[in-house]
């Protein structure tokens, strides 16, 4: 793509584990369709949507950056870009979910009254439509962005970047709505008779939290492993670390206030959500998910010299993408397996397949450009950065 | 006894920082540098301890926080227990919102507060400004005579090729301790 030179080339060793594990993954979902097909299709729902959020996540921290006009994060701005990558991976892994398994949502066998919004919202080609308009919207304004700042690379034209600001400024809007509906189309409706209004803020926030998580890892990574070495350091990890910090609270903000209000009205058909994740062990796991998600993050994270030490962030970020992955399954698959927990040998190996699969396709597409933006505008302001 | 000081007048940042390293390395004493914002990177060439305000705020924080569930819970379980909704009296998710509200507002309060006592502001207070265009586009570095090596001249030249436009001489009241 670029004729600029760069080098970078993953360890072939790294390359092959990764490989085996994506391959043990689709093992694993394999032998759950034998032995438990419900439950492998959901899985396979809830990896696909792992996947989707993280690429999905990527260029949403690309748009942010270029819509706020912030400097800081163009040294490290090739890694969400890569990002994206992840992003038709987890679509194709939904299509296959809605296309061939559509019986995991409760409304395409029980229809809902005849002329009622649901059963105008929830009926399947309706859902498909939108499914594929929503992927064409992201598709369409990722590929702009990253484009557009790979094209920078070659001509350092500005336009690029004026281009990407507009660009971004509109994505923003259009994202935030169509992954409201789109999470509410694909995780809320696993439950159609219960509604909740601040469910697609909620997926956002997890969206997000869960990205910054994976940039700081893959940054430290990248940076260690040599690629960013001279581009990054602490201060571009300070920053990294207040976003972390901040959209844990964020996301507990909002997790909190979607419980408090259905725990305090307490009518039945908002409390169902609740109590089908109440039972027996889901009970101890939907506490450890708010104090992975949150009370660790946030207690741990305070003091500013946590927020500069590689190794107290990195652990963070692991705990809060291990949180992101019980938030994923205690939104998904309790309404599929009807509350009842088996042996997660399933989730284990599709959980880690999914992951290997993301790092593969960040290399891919890493490689494809010089490791940072070399002729962006405010590459020499992000350097040379104070936080 | 009155301190001599000079005072190096500076119209842009970078001259402020090379002329504050240059300083640090002779060893000069630094009574304050004047900005008109905040210069990224200055505190620390300039050696500054880290503020405790943040700690003033943790402290506050929490103090509300305590305060306020405490007071929630004496309310509603001890002192005029009311049914509501059939729930128990002491109600931890009801609680939340009002205890965080009161952490931010107690957290808010006392670092301002924390901040004007520590500043020495108050209302009505008299601005004291050392160069009238501090306050708009120029920078000014203030050195104090710490010892009797300290060469006027040699201070001055180092200003001047720093970049300062302008170095003038004062003396001030020394500072009560």
């Amino acid at each position: 793509m670029s004729q600029l030179e760069f080098t970078y080339q993953p360890p072939r060793a790294l390359v092959q584990t990764l490989a085996a594990l994506v391959g043990l993954g689709v093992l694993t979902w394999v032998a759950g369709l034998f032995v438990d097909p419900q439950r492998a299709w959901g899985v396979l729902l809830m990896v696909s949507f792992w996947l989707l959020s993280m690429g999905l996540a990527g260029s949403l921290f690309v748009g942010l950056q270029y819509a706020c006009g912030a400097g800081w994060a163009v040294a490290f701005r090739r890694i969400p870009e890569a990002m994206t990558a992840a992003f038709p991976l987890g679509a194709a892994g939904l299509m296959m979910v809605f296309l061939f398994h559509p019986e995991i949502f409760p409304w395409v066998t029980h229809h809902g009254k005849a002329g009622s919004f649901h059963a105008i919202w929830l009926n399947r080609p309706f859902f498909l439509a939108r499914a594929i308009g929503y992927f064409v919207i992201w598709f369409v304004f990722s590929a702009v962005l990253i484009r557009n700042s790979q094209r920078q690379d070659v001509d350092g034209d500005m336009r690029h970047t004026r281009r990407n600001i507009r660009a971004s400024m509109a994505y923003m809007v259009v994202f935030s709505f169509t992954f409201a509906l789109a999470s509410i189309d694909w995780v809320m409706s696993l439950q159609p008779e219960w509604v909740s209004t601040i469910f697609g803020m909620y997926h956002m926030s997890g969206l997000f939290v869960s990205g910054v998580a994976m940039i700081i890892l893959l940054m430290l990574w990248l940076k260690r492993s040599r690629p960013l070495c001279d581009f990054v350091n602490d201060e571009h990890l300070h920053d990294l670390g207040k976003l972390l910090f901040a959209f844990s609270t964020f996301w507990m903000y909002l997790y909190f206030s979607q419980y408090m209000l259905i725990w305090y009205s307490n009518m039945t058909e908002e409390t169902v959500y609740f109590i089908l994740r109440h039972e027996g062990v889901l009970k101890s796991m939907f506490l450890l998910n708010f104090i992975l998600n949150w009370a660790v993050p946030f207690t741990i994270l305070l003091p500013i010299p946590s927020k500069r030490s590689p190794r107290v962030i990195a652990s963070m970020a692991v705990c809060v993408l291990a949180g992101r992955w019980l938030d994923l399954y205690m939104g998904i698959m309790p309404p599929i397996t009807n509350g009842h927990v088996a042996a997660p040998w399933m989730e284990f190996g599709m959980m880690v397949g999914a992951m290997a699969l993301f790092v593969l396709a960040f290399l891919a597409w890493f490689r494809r450009a010089p490791q940072t933006p070399v002729r962006d505008p405010l590459l020499a302001q992000s350097l040379s950065y104070h936080s | 006894m009155s301190q001599f000081q000079l005072m190096g007048i500076f119209d842009d940042e970078d001259g402020v920082k090379s002329a504050v390293r240059a300083a640090k390395e002779q060893g000069l004493r630094i009574v304050e540098v004047y900005t008109p914002y905040a210069i990224h990177g200055l505190e620390r060439l300039l050696g500054l301890k880290r503020s405790r305000l943040s700690i003033v705020c943790l402290i506050a924080g929490a103090l509300g926080a305590g305060l306020k569930l405490w007071f929630e819970i004496w309310a509603s379980a001890i002192d005029w227990p009311i049914n509501v909704g059939g729930k128990p009296w002491n109600s931890l998710p009801a609680f939340v919102p009002i205890t965080f509200e009161v952490m931010v507002l107690f957290a808010g309060l006392f670092t301002v507060l924390a901040l004007f006592m520590v500043t020495r502001l108050y209302p009505g207070k008299q601005a004291a400004i050392i160069h009238p265009q501090v306050t708009n586009d120029r920078f000014a570095v203030l050195i104090e005579e710490s010892d009797a090596s300290f060469d006027v001249d040699r201070v001055r030249e180092m200003l001047k090729q720093h970049g300062a436009v302008e170095v003038t001489e004062r003396l001030t009241a020394e500072v009560p301790a």
